[in-house]
């Protein structure tokens, strides 16, 4: 067979027939061929410069940032919290609406739309969040660090949330929770609170 | 060329095994598909999941299953025996082998359809066949191997063309990936325990999963579209040089891609770059194989608007094109980001599964039923009819996944300004807004099976109105010497042979090497390339016709293919097994499974909670806010297999442990919706009432010991023991929360093994020494802890 013959006019047509199928031996199209290079240049470039020149951070160097980055925000933002502003806040409409609104997606499955965690009568695995009986303490700080943490005891239900709703929306949920109560209003510890053994 | 041969002999094609394969396809791919249908409705419908044995996470392996290999697998039989035996001029070798392979390959099938439902699996995607079958899927293969390249030593036509080429390199790769990926040890005769673990298992499972798709779904595929388009269209084809250089770089190409299944993920980076980048240069590749079949149609477009045929072709050719150029896209890191566990994955398998694959069958049978019945096909009109409701169907269903898939992933991973809050915390509310999407899947699947049901009508009739023929065929008898004279020298001592392979020793050093070392071998490899570009043009005939007497000579041509998909596989793979062992990790390692949580993580495997549920925080901000701390690679070392997962139509569970109490998970395994709101995971009722294998967990954890998993000594009796222990303990906590369980009950076991998922310690790493000398300068490691030094050091 001779070689192709680029001068001559048309593709060449190969002579060798497979049960009646033909071939033409078309050169590769141009704008195949380049596409192709680039991907292999920057695989070479990517490469180079990921592990040959050390540039850009790793997945657990960018992921560890980012984390870095959330939890100062968190930092910032408890230190400019205490009992009193949360109480403040509790009478703040749009907080509390905003907090409403986390509630009745994230709470109500325990909690009861109600806060009573008790739907017609039956109990739902929350505690009632209606009454002035807190197991975890009823100071706002004390609301606020169950949300954010969980309960010390995970088996009894109650998971951190701050990971996944943000700082910002256990701030709200809290003070929604206080817009059903008073401040200065006397708390009691539940008899199984495990803030009595503790001290 | 060799026809100087006076002696003709007449043959019969074998078009009986043919017609049988052709018809099997057909039914298969109804129930295949009716089975897609099914589960997409169970998705929208969580009630439709009607018996344990209909559960979605059990029919969906079905689906998967039913269409791949007994849809695609038996339409890919039919082509190849047709093809090959027209291409080599000879009958298939042995009638007998080919009624083996039909007949078996219908029994795993059937074998495939009772065990799935049935909650027997291996718990790996597109490998979930217990290893019974898995055995007889082997010997089948061989069979079929057998039968393959027997024929081609007998053929009468010594050049092999382009069609076989592809034949040949799908069932030697097929059977090399399914052999390592199904290797697993036996604990009874319906189960067993993979022999890799965790960040391994997925290396060779996704290795295998991907080039399920590369050399089951595609190169056949390529195989049949260069018999059949050309002599669908009577055009010669469009380009013999494409042929060649796309054929051995999809083949080299595509074996290193499979890590971009698991981008973003505990699996090392320098896998995760390899995934990347040869996704991304296989997309020319693939592109050649559409070209050289849309091109080929060049003269003859008119055929397109007569023939149903031609079009279904065409469309096909379209959608691999389509699909080929989206594999890529999503296999780029920051675009897997959003697409991974996403519903675009499914609309990208579909748009590969219906419209490349499924049109080229609908093409073929429509063009092979009138020859291998005589007469002519029924009803134009219903294929031109079969043709427009499975392309709309295709295409509402891929638009739909496009939609769903990208406004989920928005959603999932949509974060605040700064960065520091998920804008959609609760997952069902993501779920929520894809509902309608999830709802158009159904229509536009419900459309192309309709269309698929027509042309099995269509057909049938036509085959009523003829009846069996089996072409005869006078062909002139080749003389021995016109083939397979190449000898192993002549195969492997040559230019284009010694070029490639020294380029690709080259490139491996500089990815492997020490720094420095690297660099320089890189450059040898650019100054390299040069030199043999520069060869190859000097040289030119001399290469081609090189190449031309290869393909005289079908073992060479084997031996070098073989060559060509193993590199890959082999490259990732061994360092991945021999470095990423329990002792070699320094963060977190895996807490073992007690007896009772094995015997849950085997219900949960049994059950298919993969299909939904990952167990895989990947190292990006979205997942670890709302899943937890990124998973470590160290955290599933002992999980035979993994279960990383590949879709979450729910959350993750990589952390789920401790983060509710038992009476949650009871409440939600019972009622889904009575914890999570607007759910669609179906309910387990069967779980509350079923006893956990207690029988089999000393056999069990014998394997897992032998597997490498440091369980301490303990008998039988003290396994039954400890998870009898364990699960009265369980049992009364759930008393204590309110709820009623039998501790010998499945759920039980599941919640121990919910509970443990996460747990891990931290290994006390004793401080290796520094090895004081290095034996020699340029000992090759791994990319990353090349990396590790370069940034360390200054």
């Amino acid at each position: 067979m001779s070689p192709p013959n680029d001068t001559s006019d048309g593709p060449i047509l190969r002579d060798h027939v497979y049960d009646g199928i033909q071939e033409y031996d078309q050169k590769l199209p141009n704008w195949w061929l380049f596409t192709w290079y680039i991907t292999m240049v920057w695989f070479v470039i990517a490469w180079v410069a990921y592990y040959q020149l050390g540039r850009g951070d790793s997945d657990v160097e960018q992921i560890d940032k980012a984390i870095a980055a959330v939890e100062k925000h968190r930092d910032e933002e408890l230190a400019a919290l205490d009992d009193d502003k949360l109480w403040e806040m509790s009478k703040d409409a749009k907080v509390v609406e905003a907090g409403k609104a986390i509630y009745s997606t994230t709470c109500v499955a325990c909690h009861a739309p109600d806060l009573s965690a008790h739907i017609a009568g039956v109990k739902l695995p929350g505690l009632p969040l209606n009454d002035s009986e807190w197991k975890h303490g009823g100071a706002p700080t004390q609301i606020l660090n169950i949300i954010r943490k969980g309960a010390p005891d995970l088996t009894k239900g109650m998971p951190p949330w701050e990971p996944q709703l943000g700082i910002q929306r256990v701030v709200e949920v809290t003070a929604f929770l206080l817009s059903h109560h008073e401040k200065g209003k006397p708390v009691t510890l539940a008899a199984d609170s495990p803030l009595k053994t503790g001290g | 060329m060799t026809t100087a041969s006076t002696a003709k002999t007449l043959i019969e094609f074998d078009d009986r095994t043919v017609r049988r394969f052709m018809i099997a396809s057909i039914i298969w791919g109804v129930v295949g598909m009716l089975a897609g249908v099914f589960i997409a409705l169970q998705l929208n419908f969580h009630e439709l999941n009607l018996a344990s044995w209909l559960s979605f996470g059990r029919l969906r392996p079905l689906h998967t299953n039913a269409v791949i290999f007994a849809f695609v697998g038996n339409m890919m039989f039919a082509g190849i025996y047709y093809s090959t035996q027209r291409l080599c001029k000879a009958r298939m070798a042995s009638d007998l082998l080919s009624n083996i392979h039909f007949w078996g390959w219908q029994l795993i099938i059937v074998s495939a359809a009772v065990t799935l439902p049935l909650g027997l699996t291996r718990g790996q995607e597109y490998a979930e066949l217990i290893w019974p079958v898995n055995i007889a899927v082997a010997l089948i293969w061989v069979v079929f191997a057998v039968n393959f390249f027997w024929t081609l030593a007998k053929r009468n036509e010594p050049s092999l063309y382009v069609a076989l080429w592809f034949y040949i390199a799908t069932i030697i790769t097929v059977a090399m990936l399914y052999i390592v990926n199904h290797i697993s040890i036996p604990t009874s005769w319906t189960h067993s325990y993979t022999i890799f673990a965790g960040v391994q298992n997925g290396l060779v499972q996704w290795w295998y999963g991907h080039n399920a798709v590369a050399f089951f779904l595609t190169t056949p595929i390529l195989g049949i579209m260069y018999y059949f388009l050309p002599k669908a269209v009577e055009r010669p084809v469009y380009s013999y040089r494409l042929s060649i250089v796309h054929f051995w770089s999809l083949v080299f190409i595509y074996i290193w891609a499979g890590p971009h299944h698991l981008l973003n993920t505990a699996l090392p980076k320098w896998l995760q770059m390899l995934g990347m980048f040869f996704s991304l240069m296989l997309w020319a590749p693939s592109w050649g194989g559409m070209l050289n079949g849309l091109l080929t149609l060049r003269g003859a477009w008119d055929k397109l608007r007569t023939d149903p045929v031609v079009k279904f072709y065409i469309a096909a050719v379209t959608f691999y094109g389509m699909s080929t150029f989206e594999g890529p896209l999503l296999s780029i890191r920051a675009v897997n980001a959003l697409s991974h566990y996403s519903d675009w994955t499914i609309g990208h398998v579909h748009s590969g599964a219906l419209g490349w694959n499924g049109l080229m069958a609908a093409g073929m049978f429509y063009w092979l039923t009138p020859k291998l019945y005589g007469g002519k096909l029924h009803s134009v009109a219903w294929a031109n009819f079969h043709f427009w409701i499975a392309t709309i169907g295709i295409l509402i269903y891929v638009a739909a996944m496009w939609v769903s898939g990208i406004m989920q992933g928005l959603m999932l991973n949509a974060t605040n300004a700064e960065g520091t809050a998920l804008v959609y915390p609760n997952f069902i509310e993501t779920l929520t807004s894809i509902r309608a999407m999830m709802g158009f899947r159904i229509i536009g699947g419900a459309l192309y099976l309709a269309g698929f049901i027509l042309m099995g009508v269509n057909l049938w009739l036509t085959i009523r109105k003829g009846k069996p023929v089996n072409e005869t065929r006078e062909v002139a008898v080749i003389q021995p010497k016109a083939k397979d004279t190449m000898g192993m020298r002549d195969t492997f001592i040559n230019d284009p042979v010694a070029y490639m392979f020294a380029g690709m020793v080259l490139v491996l050093a500089w990815l492997f090497l020490p720094p420095g070392a690297d660099i320089a071998a890189l450059l040898c490899a650019g100054v390299f390339s040069v030199l043999a570009v520069k060869k190859f043009r000097e040289g030119h005939s001399r290469w081609s016709s090189w190449y031309e007497g290869l393909l005289n000579n079908w073992l060479p041509f084997t031996v070098l293919t073989f060559v060509a998909v193993a590199l890959g596989g082999l490259i990732q793979i061994i360092p991945t097994v021999t470095v990423n062992r329990a002792k070699n990790v320094e963060d977190r390692i895996q807490q073992i499974y007690t007896p009772l949580e094995l015997a849950g993580r085997d219900i949960y495997v049994s059950e298919g909670c993969y299909n939904c549920h990952s167990q895989m925080i990947r190292t990006m901000l979205p997942d670890v806010l709302r899943y937890g701390d990124y998973s470590r690679l160290g955290e599933s070392i002992y999980d035979h297999p993994f279960q990383w997962g590949s879709k979450r139509t729910g959350p993750d569970l990589a952390r789920i442990g401790d983060k509710y109490p038992h009476s949650w998970h009871y409440d939600h395994m019972m009622e889904p919706r009575s914890t999570s709101v607007g759910s669609n995971m179906p309910a387990y009722p069967h779980l509350f009432e079923r006893k956990f294998d207690q029988k089999s967990l000393p056999k069990k954890i014998a394997v897992m010991t032998r597997l490498g998993v440091p369980y301490p000594p303990m008998s039988a009796d003290e396994i039954k023991m400890k998870a009898l222990e364990q699960a009265v303990k369980i049992a009364e906590e759930l008393k204590a929360q309110g709820k009623v369980a039998a501790p010998d009950t499945q759920i039980v076991a599941l919640i121990a093994y919910m509970q443990k998922l996460g747990k891990y310690d931290t290994p006390e790493v004793e401080k290796k020494l520094a090895p004081q000398g290095v034996p020699f300068p340029l000992k090759p490691a791994l990319p990353d802890s090349h990396r590790k030094s370069v940034t360390q050091n200054p």
